[in-house]
């Protein structure tokens, strides 16, 4: 699971609603894995990124600093874009969980696949 | 915050009737999509089911930097199609999804009618035979309404359903349970010692001049080029190996099709002689395995579908287009047996246990279980019909007959066949679509979803929606 992904996983826990992102990350192995560096393709995600979620992640994982926010005239900054690329893109939590913020509800994330499926008594109306 | 625009979840306020009903679908869909795709997910390769011409062009269509989902991905086979956008596969079957990541893809296991993302995340989204799984009309609007709460407004939604209307098949029913035949398939990954794209599929033992389609690749460089993909946005694999590979197979195909059409008028005719009659079919079905509540099933809606069309995990040239929803049938030629011999095997396998697929409670609501009157008033200018592709899709029924029998008049004995007979027993459940039931279902229950085009694509009706836009 990259921190691309992360970004976009929210719990869905009945009645949890928009308190059920961020998920909290914890990682038990993680590996990096080097990815093609495409300056254009990132500079268009930046806008898409949920920042606090982003740095709280990374955070998580210890990776280098992520700046608070897109620094200005990122599209042009290739060292900003370098960084965000390998914070996005080339970080894999293989092995881990995925809590949710509300309920405390765990996610498991097994061969970088985090599973979020809920059983019935989570999901019933 | 304003929320009345958007499309949170829906909170349907379920009666204890509705609740049944839904758990007696979710039950269902268990038995007859879910433990039978996680069951024969090992005999799947992502090449032995190409990516459609159109599908793929509406994921290259996108805006570079998009954010899309393929909401049902399978083994993923879409989800590298365009380098340039991040593309998230979501399935409920975690095997198959780990064949996606396998081959580099992001993905996650999930429930299209609960999905795990916020509000209004993507950009585009696609769902390629996925609804048509569900098994009430109901759970079909809920599965559509949340992949247009998670798109956002602006973004397009294309959807492929297995269409009722078809050239070379006849559907009894709108509901039915497709076998599928583990024979035509490749050998299992595991057995293959790496993701199966080595193995060939069709058995070779099995008789017939039978060419595999080559998209089931004894190239190296496929499985190795594939092998090596790892990146989220590398250059799409899929359509250089398919334009190298695929060159001959459709030469192959095309004087493997004239056989075929000879073969196939005999299947014809005799398909229509013995088109499934209902109460035989519940005659049949009861005699194999013992009903539960019989008092409370009244009526029996779904049919089982012998159809002719070889597996789908056979798989199929890029050049053919052909996708799931055309295939994973077997052949059934049992003129003395009729058409259920091939339950009686099933009966041992632990994947029929539990509830009777065939008989259903009646429901007043046009869903599966009280037989389904699709409004037929999609306005459909769009309906285009290929016929061109129905000759190379043929291909790769020309495996299936060559492979179970080569005389459409001799009885399928089952017993013979004895690993064919465990793969009977996977049988899918499909809602298959009548013409303008798709359209008819966004109009009259997903107000978000602003109908864009609709079609038919090789025996599949698909439509692409937009998603209103907020009115903040």
């Amino acid at each position: 699971m990259r921190l691309l992904t992360h970004n976009l996983l929210s719990s869905h826990v009945r009645g949890v609603g928009p308190r059920g992102f961020p998920l909290r990350l914890q990682a038990t192995e993680v590996r990096i894995h080097p990815v093609e560096f495409n300056p254009d393709f990132i500079a268009r995600m930046i806008p898409k990124v949920e920042w606090a979620a982003l740095l709280e992640a990374a955070d998580t994982l210890h990776l280098v600093e992520v700046p608070k926010e897109p620094i200005q005239g990122y599209e042009h900054n290739e060292e900003f874009l370098r960084k965000m690329h390998h914070v996005l893109l080339e970080v894999e939590v293989l092995e881990g969980t995925l809590q949710c913020p509300e309920s405390g509800r765990l996610f498991p994330i097994s061969r970088g696949i985090p599973n979020m499926l809920l059983s019935d008594e989570e999901t019933e109306t | 915050m304003s929320n009345n625009c958007h499309s949170l979840r829906v909170e349907t306020a379920m009666n204890q009737k509705d609740k049944k009903m839904d758990h007696a679908a979710a039950q269902l869909e268990k038995q007859h999509v879910h433990d039978v795709y996680e069951s024969t997910a090992p005999y799947f390769s992502d090449l032995q089911s190409k990516a459609w011409p159109r599908v793929r062009q509406f994921l290259q269509e996108q805006k570079p930097g998009s954010l899309i989902a393929d909401i049902g991905c399978g083994t993923g086979k879409y989800l590298k199609v365009n380098s340039q956008v991040y593309t998230m596969g979501c399935d409920y079957c975690a095997p198959l999804v780990e064949i996606a990541r396998s081959r580099g893809c992001e993905v996650t296991v999930c429930d299209n009618l609960n999905l795990p993302f916020r509000d209004q995340r993507f950009d585009a989204i696609i769902s390629i035979g996925v609804i048509h799984h569900f098994s009430t009309k109901q759970r079909r609007i809920r599965a559509i309404k949340e992949m247009a709460r998670i798109l956002v407004p602006g973004g397009q939604l294309m959807i492929y359903v297995w269409a009722m209307e078809q050239k070379n098949r006849h559907f009894e029913k709108q509901d039915v349970l497709v076998p599928w035949n583990k024979a035509l398939c490749s050998q299992p990954l595991s057995e293959a010692g790496q993701p199966g794209r080595r193995q060939q599929c069709g058995r070779p033992e099995r008789g017939p001049p039978y060419h595999p389609p080559c998209s089931a690749c004894r190239c190296s460089e496929c499985s190795e080029g594939r092998r090596d993909s790892k990146r989220s946005h590398s250059v799409d694999c899929d359509a250089v190996l398919a334009g190298t590979c695929c060159a001959n197979t459709s030469e192959e195909g095309e004087e493997d099709n004239g056989f075929y059409n000879m073969l196939g008028k005999s299947f014809r005719s005799w398909f229509s002689s013995r088109s499934l009659d209902e109460s035989t079919l519940r005659k049949q079905i009861e005699k194999v395995r013992p009903l539960k509540n019989t008092g409370s099933w009244a009526n029996s809606t779904i049919s089982i579908q012998p159809s002719r069309h070889s597996s789908f995990d056979l798989g199929h040239p890029e050049t053919l287009s052909t996708g799931e929803q055309n295939v994973d049938e077997e052949v059934f030629v049992e003129p003395s047996q009729g058409p259920l011999e091939c339950l009686r095997a099933p009966t041992t396998r632990k994947q029929l246990n539990g509830d009777h697929p065939g008989v259903m409670r009646r429901n007043g609501d046009a869903n599966f279980l009280g037989g389904t009157d699709a409004k037929e008033n999609c306005v459909d200018e769009d309906n285009v019909e290929e016929d061109t592709a129905s000759g190379s899709k043929l291909w790769g029924r020309v495996s299936a007959a060559d492979s179970t029998d080569s005389n459409p008049g001799d009885a399928i004995s089952v017993e013979q066949q004895p690993d064919v007979l465990d793969s009977r027993a996977f049988m899918r459940y499909y809602h298959v679509f009548r013409e303008g039931e798709l359209c008819g279902l966004l109009q009259e229950s997903v107000s978000e979803l602003h109908i864009l085009s609709s079609g038919n694509d090789h025996g599949n009706w698909c439509v692409i929606a937009e998603k209103t836009e907020s009115c903040d």
